[in-house]
């Protein structure tokens, strides 16, 4: 088996607003191993994010190759990324995104539901992972319960129990005060340790910058290099092709009078 | 891949804002009861009035020769009623009376009047209809009755005879000749109904066989079936009769206004449960499309988390139709708890329809359950429910995760 779990080469990605162009993701290379703890560094604007949900295939990239346990999602139905995500990729996101109406272990044990396994199974699972993240005792709280650090190691608890080959975390520090995102840092680097889950981390926190192994820097949607011969980024409109709209947007433009 | 997670969540959605939730179901449950109790009432006045028109003198089935419905001659009888008697044992019918009906000249001290002329006897007539109920003043007929003869109110009041007084009749024999006989008055009936009041002149068979030489002979044989029972006798008398000698006739064959008057109305609940399913809908989808709108970022986690979007639809419109179905059994047990009580107690409408009293239908309405207008009422309501998931449940399918996740 490769030990390569993300492979991501050359990778375009636009966002529009009218006939303006941002490229977000501007000729990205990306390469992650089995078991890595990577932390993907920028400021706010810089692709973190876009790289993210490109490599979870959560959206496509424009241009270039993107590969997961070497699924290539250009080459993958929507309906296909989505089940292989469930097998595969786990989520930990910045605003905890846990389901309101499901206590903690009915959060964890609900991907694991989704995966048809066994409910006793599934509660067993949940309850592991929660145990884990030193939420034993919290199952039954649900998330309005729970303060942010506890919702995000719930969130943890629901990424690792579908036992995924790879996590992707948006910036889960963000909304954590110093101490608590450092207690989750510890967490998720424990956890990298033990179970051999590979991270991909984004985030501009020192904290996870300092676990972070290895580190990559992201600028304007490239990777900052000191490669003297690597060529220069494209200019937005050579980055950025021009989208092809249908009959319904190009009408919806027509009547709002945005070309 | 499992849906009992998504089923689980869906049902949990419901107590995200329970007092939008309450409302609608209330919506669903309010509107069904009503429409449940309205057809109730309008299957129960119904009823009423099929069983008041074949209680008073119609019956279910009537079989008489061809064409006597349309120019009835006394004389023209059924000549081998044996023939037919042996039909109705072999069809199962137990409940059936013979009659003679014609048109005859009555006259009195005061006065000469034209009258339909009704042999009946008495010894069955009570089996098929409440004829005799309708005598207010003297006696109804007795089998062992020779020339007596009950007449109307308003009859009696023209012709200026009353109890213990006599009329003579007079109608044309087998012969074609003009008999005459009189008949004392024994009983007068009241009611409203078939112009029994006036214009009825009802003896015995055996009085006018008599009279007009018509030995052994019959006019009618009118039957008294279950409604249940009507089209599989009706199908079952024809099937043995020779339909080129006799007319077997349902009573709404031989009244069809009132059997249409019941399926226009029927008609009418059509378009008002129509009417009412819309509104049901507008109010659902309302509810399913606001809890959708506003679950748009949850929607987008749980695409990222691996769910698909024909799952996500499929949620929707569980939640849609957990609404109708709560809806629809709370509905349909206080509509069939008010259809109940109504036709124990009755509602009198005596004093809405004091002016019509005795014009077929009784004026204390018993509600009626019919199942087949209950499931349509219900059914349609949890069809409603699950077409106000449709809009939602496609715009789920729409959705991008990222946007979605963005959203709120």
């Amino acid at each position: 088996m490769s030990d390569t779990i993300i492979e991501v080469k050359d990778v375009y990605k636009c966002f529009w607003v009218g006939d303006v162009p941002f490229p977000a993701l501007n000729g990205v290379d990306v390469e992650v191993k089995r078991g890595q703890f990577m932390v993907l560094a920028g400021r706010s604007g810089s692709g973190k994010s876009t790289l993210l949900n490109v490599i979870g295939g959560l959206e496509l990239a424009d241009r270039g190759t993107v590969k997961v346990c070497g699924r290539d999602f250009n080459e993958t139905p929507a309906d296909e990324r989505t089940r292989f995500r469930l097998r595969n990729i786990g989520f930990v996101f910045q605003a905890y995104n846990l389901i309101g109406v499901l206590n903690a272990m009915e959060n964890v044990a609900f991907v694991c539901q989704l995966q048809g396994k066994e409910n006793s199974e599934c509660m067993d699972t949940a309850k592991h992972w929660l145990t884990e993240v030193g939420l034993g005792k919290l199952l039954d709280r649900r998330p309005h319960q729970l303060s942010g650090g506890q919702q995000q190691r719930v969130a943890v608890a629901r990424a690792l129990a579908m036992n995924p080959a790879l996590v992707l975390a948006d910036e889960p520090t963000a909304n954590l005060d110093s101490s608590t995102g450092r207690e989750l840092i510890e967490l998720m680097t424990r956890l990298n340790e033990d179970f051999e889950t590979t991270f991909l981390i984004s985030s501009h926190d020192p904290a996870v910058l300092a676990a972070g192994s290895p580190v990559i820097h992201l600028e304007d949607g490239r990777l900052l290099s000191t490669d003297p011969n690597r060529p220069p980024p494209q200019p937005p409109q050579a980055a950025c092709a021009i989208p092809q709209r249908n009959w319904g947007q190009r009408f919806g433009a027509w009547i709002t009078g945005k070309s | 891949m499992a849906l009992a997670p998504l089923f689980a969540m869906a049902a949990r959605n419901l107590g995200r804002h329970p007092r939008r939730t309450g409302l609608t179901v209330t919506a669903i449950a309010v509107g069904l009861a009503a429409l449940i109790f309205l057809w109730g009432f309008s299957d129960g006045l119904h009823s009423n009035l099929v069983r008041n028109l074949q209680d008073t003198i119609v019956g279910s089935i009537d079989i008489h020769p061809k064409g006597f419905f349309q120019r009835p001659e006394i004389t023209k009888g059924i000549v081998d009623p044996k023939h037919i008697e042996n039909a109705l044992e072999e069809a199962g019918v137990e409940r059936w009376t013979r009659r003679l009906v014609g048109f005859a000249l009555a006259a009195g001290p005061r006065h000469t009047s034209g009258m339909v002329l009704m042999g009946v006897e008495p010894e069955t007539e009570g089996r098929v209809t409440t004829l005799g109920d309708k005598v207010t003043i003297g006696r109804f007929l007795q089998a062992d009755d020779d020339y007596q003869c009950v007449i109307g109110a308003g009859s009696a009041r023209s012709l200026g005879v009353g109890i213990g007084d006599t009329l003579v009749l007079m109608a044309n024999d087998r012969f074609g000749t003009l008999a005459t006989e009189e008949f004392t008055v024994v009983g007068i009936a009241t009611g409203g109904e078939l112009g029994i009041d006036s214009g009825m002149f009802i003896t015995t068979v055996k009085a006018l066989q008599e009279m007009l030489e018509i030995h052994g002979q019959v006019s009618n044989y009118t039957l008294r079936v279950p409604e249940s029972r009507l089209e599989p006798v009706y199908s079952a008398l024809r099937e043995k009769l020779c339909v080129e000698r006799f007319d077997v006739l349902r009573w709404y064959d031989m009244y069809p206004m009132i059997h249409e008057w019941i399926i226009l109305s029927d008609g009418f609940h059509l378009v008002f449960l129509s009417v009412v399913l819309l509104i049901v809908l507008g109010g659902v989808l309302n509810t399913v499309l606001l809890s959708m709108l506003e679950r748009t970022r949850e929607f987008g986690i749980l695409m990222a988390l691996g769910v698909q979007r024909s799952q996500l639809a499929l949620m929707v419109a569980v939640e849609s139709l957990l609404i109708g179905i709560i809806g629809v059994v709370v509905g349909a047990t206080l509509g069939i708890a008010l259809v109940m009580v109504s036709a124990r107690v009755g509602i009198d409408l005596s004093a809405l329809v004091g002016e019509t009293r005795g014009f077929y239908v009784d004026p204390i309405i018993r509600t009626r359950l019919d199942l087949q207008h209950l499931w349509i009422t219900m059914l349609g309501m949890l069809l409603v429910s699950l077409l106000a998931a449709l809009y939602p449940a496609w715009r789920a399918t729409r959705l991008a995760p990222v946007e979605a996740i963005r959203h709120g």
